[in-house]
């Protein structure tokens, strides 16, 4: 494998390597300074005054007595940050004004000289609400005459055209693609249907979420634990009604992201309070904030309904997905995209028609969360494909191998798909597994079950930009907006990819950490994007690069540029290392010549071609980097407890071209293990009044050590993409598999439909005891064109 | 965090249990490892204003092992008691309660009395432990001290420790074997749902306690009525367990009433296999 | 109230309210980062330090309490340009960290477990480590980094003893 990849792309061989971390050493000793840690006792403490209900109007808001309260020097009011903001649709005001609409939704902020000030002023603040009956579920969002979450959906302001829109439904996605009713009144055809619900996924990162703002020269600067500066930087010019370039974002180390950190929430309110005051204010989520209004993965409630042949060939597919986003639009808006690609993938599908549809309601809002939407409809897909195997009397596994997604086939908005990647992955598990074997023997009388089941996925390319210093002692400096979330892509992937374009050694690429005011527009890390976006962009910088040294080596060497190649530190003539010249002698040249040697690259993805007509409200219409997973999960099931312990986990993913294969495998086991917690253990569930009462780590249960098992993973290599050297996304589609292996594994051993998760144990002995029933949806109609505002 | 404003709390590290018990009429908390009382704030609970620690109180961290029964100061930590009685026979449930309880680093720290005095903590491993065992408790007052059975002390704690001091617990050397079966959600780490401790007697008398199961934990005598004087498998305990469970499970966040219920007769069908086995679990 | 004890061994004062989590001491008043405050609750040992040698969560430990102890903080556990502990060199080796946030609190707990335990299995190791919770990594790596540092400090005991045969 290795001799024809240097073959086919020789700087591969400077590019591929196990680099370990840069920031490890002082990780370890506690030396880093995460956003958390740079609290200092000259700085303001905020804290923020949150609805104790669900639904109600402000009455009252008396802040005269915190005012006087000793120690603070501010108090901010949703009147000081009027501007609404949103992804597709403005509706998110800052601080609440006038009314609420989750519990926990901050309504003011005070900023006094010790945190214990602050929150004794809190408990002066005069607030009445007057309580409405509150929206909690999607069953009564949905309801005739339901109250509207936000009366005045229609005066937003539209962000994004596209989507349709109607009271309790923030968004509506749609695709149709060929006759579904044709293909479902076949004769030859049965139909399969499944319902499917989900809960939340709270992210629980270590470090919560934190900002630091000051003012500075007539500007905000925000220091703060995020994936997305630039939306930081553009939701608190929006917010603060300032122009977006008066805002400045830098962010330090970042303690776990996972997607939680892929919006701005406290951040603006640091800005607005250090305007206030002049001085340099903090607020750091406690522990419980942080999880009562988690912006979680949403719950989800999903139908499914497919018409199948007696040969297996699946003539027809549709489906409603509800998602909730809880009481502002948020992340859910841009995610209603995604069902055509993770549910709408997979299988090749004759006709198809999906919908899916953000739902307000009184509850916490949700956001993103690796693998956003595709964890569920992977789940519900999967779960589904076994049932039709089930009704019609197919092996999962020889049904998966025929019908899986190849070259040329089409997906649900009419992309066509290139190459045949899932079925020679799905032959790759048969090897994995002839090498591992099979783990039945540790079930020791409990219920075995094994699942292999497959994933659609893709990466968010998005605009990056990069920046690249050349310096005199022959290193370089790139600077991006990067962020590294603790993935290892800002120390590992893009100095390993910088340092092969330039003949240097990853240690002497020095990475700027995220800024603003110095790197160009990036739309953050998420989506698997950093290495392929900021990589594609770091490679433009380094072209540019390497033709200036060129150009000016090929002067003091007197040889053409075309007879120049950049390898062990020097520019040297191709293929005699050691020869030529040091890049640091041509840098310092050049310095005296013309200038330092610099180089700059933008990247952004190319569209790529839909069917037109199929999709309506998608701000994604064809995937621009699909990526695929097969995952397999053998389970033993407590009959007795409903425990589920995982006793083996396999997995083959589709890697593009794997830099650092090891730093590949940890960020796998470590998205299988987040995966499983999904599946099994991580529930939220909300109170009567609206809370999420799952707030610490007590009733929140991440796996430990003890629920967990080494896995074991193929990375596949060679299938196409268009990501720079060949690379996809690895670090966030390990997850997506994991609830849909691990389901169709606990249904294979227990011989119940699994219809919902989390699989905790009572669950579980409840399917064994029959008292879990299939989820019933009155608030979905039966006929697919009811459930669209079309 | 600033706490300079408001008075000063009172902190007496003390070294007698006399001074303690002093402290305790003037109204001080009591303060052993701190584990569930440093939660109060997270609760909504302000911290006492007035604390008294036994941490400093020698005789309350001494375990005497003696032919006839075994006393534990109640300032002994779960990892001190595993550690004292690893191996003795006939208390194997008590060691596995206290080396399975909550994670490493909490048993380093967290108290035998502490286990037994929180009000609130249904979930504490020690208590059913030391029911199975018969234990007796020893609290002291300003005017001496009395010693009580457990039972009677869990049916009576919220009113006898306003104004009493628990120093000892005594664990007679009774029981031929004892085991522990306790449920945690996950591997281990988390409060558990439900716990069995069944221990038996040298003249073969069964006891049975279940803990986490109700708001406190308490002896299953209708079960030990069924087990009084015949020799039963596992198997067999299960079904009578079947037939006497009179639990009315608590709801929680983390599982409701009829699942802690449900559990609890393979719970007692394992924790007999684990008695067969000469105990543990 | 003032209370006295070593930390990093260094002679500390704090005079404040005794029940102050030590861990509020370490980062506020001395600021010592290392230990993180992370659910505050005892349950994923973020906060771990050493007092008296034993591993303990810093969130839970009243300040008043570690009277006349010695505390070992992260940031003590290997100073200034002193080597790594070896554990924290088999973690770095192994490329074990991610965000990074759990580990000084991992390797707190851990390097005590290890010193007591040094023939420790994988799932004793893992039993270990029921406080300790990473969102990160799913944990094999660092158990795998455990038991080739033990495996590692077994061969070189052995190693010792037939030299001195």
């Amino acid at each position: 494998m290795s001799e024809t990849l240097s073959e086919t792309a020789p700087e591969l061989s400077a590019t591929v390597m196990d680099l370990p971390r840069r920031d490890a050493r002082d990780k370890l000793r506690g030396r880093t300074r995460y956003t958390v840690d740079r609290v200092r006792p000259d700085m303001l403490h905020a804290v923020l005054l949150r609805s104790n209900v669900p639904a109600g109007r402000i009455v009252k808001l008396d802040v005269e007595a915190a005012r006087n309260a000793p120690g603070v020097r501010a108090i901010a009011t949703g009147h000081d940050a009027p501007g609404l903001y949103g992804i597709g649709i403005a509706d998110h005001p800052l601080l609440a004004i006038d009314t609420v609409r989750y519990h926990g939704e901050p309504i003011i902020a005070i900023a006094a000289e010790t945190e214990a000030e602050a929150r004794a002023a809190l408990a002066l603040v005069e607030l009445e609400i007057e309580p409405l009956a509150p929206v909690l579920t999607m069953a009564e969002a949905l309801a005739k005459n339901a109250r509207l979450v936000h009366e005045g959906w229609r005066d937003y302001e539209v962000l994004t055209e596209g989507g349709a829109r109607e009271g309790n439904i923030a968004w509506e996605a749609r695709t149709t693609r060929g006759d579904v009713d044709a293909a479902f009144a076949r004769p030859d055809v049965k139909i399969v249907e499944t319902t499917i619900r989900v809960g939340r996924q709270s992210h629980a990162p270590f470090e919560p979420r934190t900002a630091i703002g000051s003012w500075e020269n007539g500007r905000a600067h925000i220091e703060t634990s995020t994936q997305v500066p630039w939306t930081v930087r553009n939701v608190t010019g929006r917010v603060l009604q300032l122009p977006p370039g008066r805002v400045r974002v830098t962010v330090p180390p970042v303690g776990g992201g996972f997607g939680l950190k892929f919006d701005a929430t406290i951040e603006p309110i640091t800005a607005l309070l250090a305007r206030m005051t002049g001085r340099t204010v903090v607020i750091e989520n406690t522990r419980q904030e942080e999880m009562a209004t988690c912006l979680c993965r949403e719950n989800a409630e999903i139908l499914i309904r497919s018409a199948v042949t007696a040969d297996g060939e699946i003539a027809g597919r549709e489906a409603v997905v509800l998602m909730d986003c809880g009481a502002y639009g948020g992340e859910q808006i841009f995610l209603s995209t995604m069902t055509a690609h993770t549910l709408g993938g997979n299988y090749r599908v004759g006709a198809m028609r999906l919908v899916s549809r953000a739902v307000y309601t009184n509850t916490p809002p949700n956001g993103a969360f690796r693998a956003c939407n595709g964890v569920y409809n992977t789940f519900a897909l999967e779960r589904h494909t076994d049932e039709i195997c089930q009704a019609l009397g197919f092996d999962p596994l020889a049904f998966r191998k025929k019908n899986v997604l190849g070259d040329g086939d089409l997906g649900a908005t009419g992309q066509v798909f290139e190459g045949d990647v899932l079925g020679p992955m799905l032959e790759r598990m048969d090897g994995l597994r002839a090498v591992t074997g099979t783990a039945e023997d540790k079930a020791d009388g409990r219920l075995y079950g094994r699942a292999t089941t497959v994933g659609t996925w893709f990466v968010f390319v998005g605009p990056s930009a990069a920046t690249i210093n050349m310096n005199a002692d022959g290193s370089a400096t790139l600077v991006t907006s990067g962020v590294e979330i603790g993935s290892g892509t800002m120390m590992q992937s893009l100095p390993q990819i910088v340092a092969g374009q330039l003949g240097l050694t990853p240690d002497q690429v020095v990475v700027r950490e995220a800024d603003t005011d110095s790197a160009g527009l990036d739309v953050g890390v998420g989506g698997g994007r950093t290495t392929v976006s900021i990589g594609a962009a770091s490679i433009g910088a380094a072209d540019e690069v390497r033709n200036k040294l060129f150009g000016f080596a090929s002067e003091l060497l007197q040889t053409r540029p075309e007879e120049l190649e950049l390898v062990g530190g020097r520019v040297a003539i191709k293929g005699r290392p050691g020869s030529g010249i040091a890049i640091s002698t041509v840098v310092q040249h050049a310095q005296t010549v013309s200038g330092p040697i610099t180089g700059t690259g933008s990247f952004t993805g190319k569209p790529v071609p839909s069917m037109s007509g199929c999709a309506f409200g998608h701000m994604i219409e064809a995937l621009e980097i699909p990526v695929f997973v097969v995952h397999e999960a053998e389970v033993a099931v407590d009959p007795d407890t409903g425990h589920v312990e995982v006793l083996a986990y396999r997995v083959v993913q589709d890697v593009g071209r794997a830099l650092n294969r090891r730093a590949i495998m940890g960020q796998i086991q470590g998205g299988v293990v987040q995966g499983l917690g999904y599946a099994l253990h991580e529930a939220v569930t909300i109170s009567v009044d609206g809370r999420i009462r799952e707030d610490g780590f007590e009733t929140y249960r991440l796996p430990l050590a003890g629920d967990v098992v080494p896995v074991v993973a193929d990375l596949y290599e060679g299938a196409p993409s268009s990501g720079p050297l060949g690379t996809k996304g690895a670090g966030e589609v390990p997850i997506l598999g994991v609830a849909a292996a691990i389901g169709c594994a606990v249904a294979n051993a227990t011989g119940k439909q699994v219809r919902e998760l989390p699989l905790t144990p009572p669950r579980v002995l409840g399917l064994l005891k029959g008292r879990e029933t299939a989820p019933e949806f009155p608030h979905i109609a039966a006929s697919f064109e009811a459930n669209t505002l079309a | 965090m600033d706490m300079r404003e408001g008075p000063e709390r009172i902190f007496d590290s003390v070294a007698t249990v006399a001074e303690a018990v002093d402290a305790r009429a003037a109204g001080a908390a009591v303060l052993a490892g701190g584990t569930w009382i440093m939660r109060d704030p997270r609760r909504g609970v302000a911290l006492p204003e007035r604390i008294v620690a036994l941490s400093k109180i020698a005789e309350l961290q001494r375990v005497d092992v003696l032919d006839d029964r075994v006393s534990i100061g109640a300032a002994v930590t779960h990892a001190g008691l595993a550690q004292a009685i690893n191996g003795l026979a006939g208390l194997e449930g008590l060691a596995a309660a206290a080396t399975g309880a909550a994670n490493p680093a909490i048993r380093r720290v967290a108290t035998v009395g502490g286990n037994l005095c929180t009000l609130d903590f249904a979930a504490a491993d020690l208590v059913p432990a030391l029911l199975a065992l018969d234990a007796q408790v020893e609290l002291m007052v300003a005017d001496g001290g009395r010693i009580l059975p457990i039972s009677t002390f869990l049916a009576e704690r919220a009113v006898l420790l306003k104004t009493a001091l628990l120093t000892r617990v005594i664990v007679p050397r009774a029981a031929t074997a004892s085991a522990h079966v306790r449920l945690p959600l996950r591997k281990a780490g988390d409060y558990p749902v439900a716990i069995v401790s069944v221990a038996r007697a040298s003249g073969g008398a069964i006891r049975v306690a279940v803990g986490s199961v109700e708001p406190v934990a308490r002896r299953w005598t209708a079960l030990e009525d069924e087990l009084s004087g015949k020799a039963v498998t596992p198997e067999e305990t299960q079904a009578l367990a079947e037939k006497t469970n009179d639990f009315m499970g608590r709801d929680g966040i983390e599982a409701e009433g009829w699942y802690r219920r449900e559990v609890l007769p393979a719970l007692v069908r394992r924790a007999f296999a684990a008695l067969q086995k000469g105990g543990a679990a | 109230m003032t209370v006295t004890f070593q930390l990093n061994g260094d002679r500390c004062r704090f005079h404040d309210d005794p029940m102050t989590p030590l861990l509020d001491v370490l980062r506020q008043e001395k600021f010592l980062t290392g230990a993180k405050a992370v659910c505050r609750e005892g349950f994923c040992g973020a906060c771990t330090v050493h007092v008296d040698g034993e591993p303990v969560m810093s969130c839970l430990k009243p300040v008043g309490l570690v009277s006349g102890c010695s505390v070992t903080t992260i940031e003590g556990l290997s100073s200034g340009d002193q080597t790594l502990h070896p554990l924290q060199a088999a973690f770095e080796a192994a490329d074990v960290v991610q965000c990074g946030m759990c580990f000084p609190g991992m390797v707190m707990s851990l390097s005590a477990f290890v010193r007591d335990n040094p023939e420790a299995t994988r799932p004793e190791i893992k039993t270990a480590m029921s406080g300790n919770i990473c969102r990160c990594t799913g944990y094999e790596r660092i158990i795998d980094a455990v038991a080739d540092h033990l495996e590692a400090q077994k061969s070189g005991r052995q190693a010792k003893e037939t030299a001195h045969v």
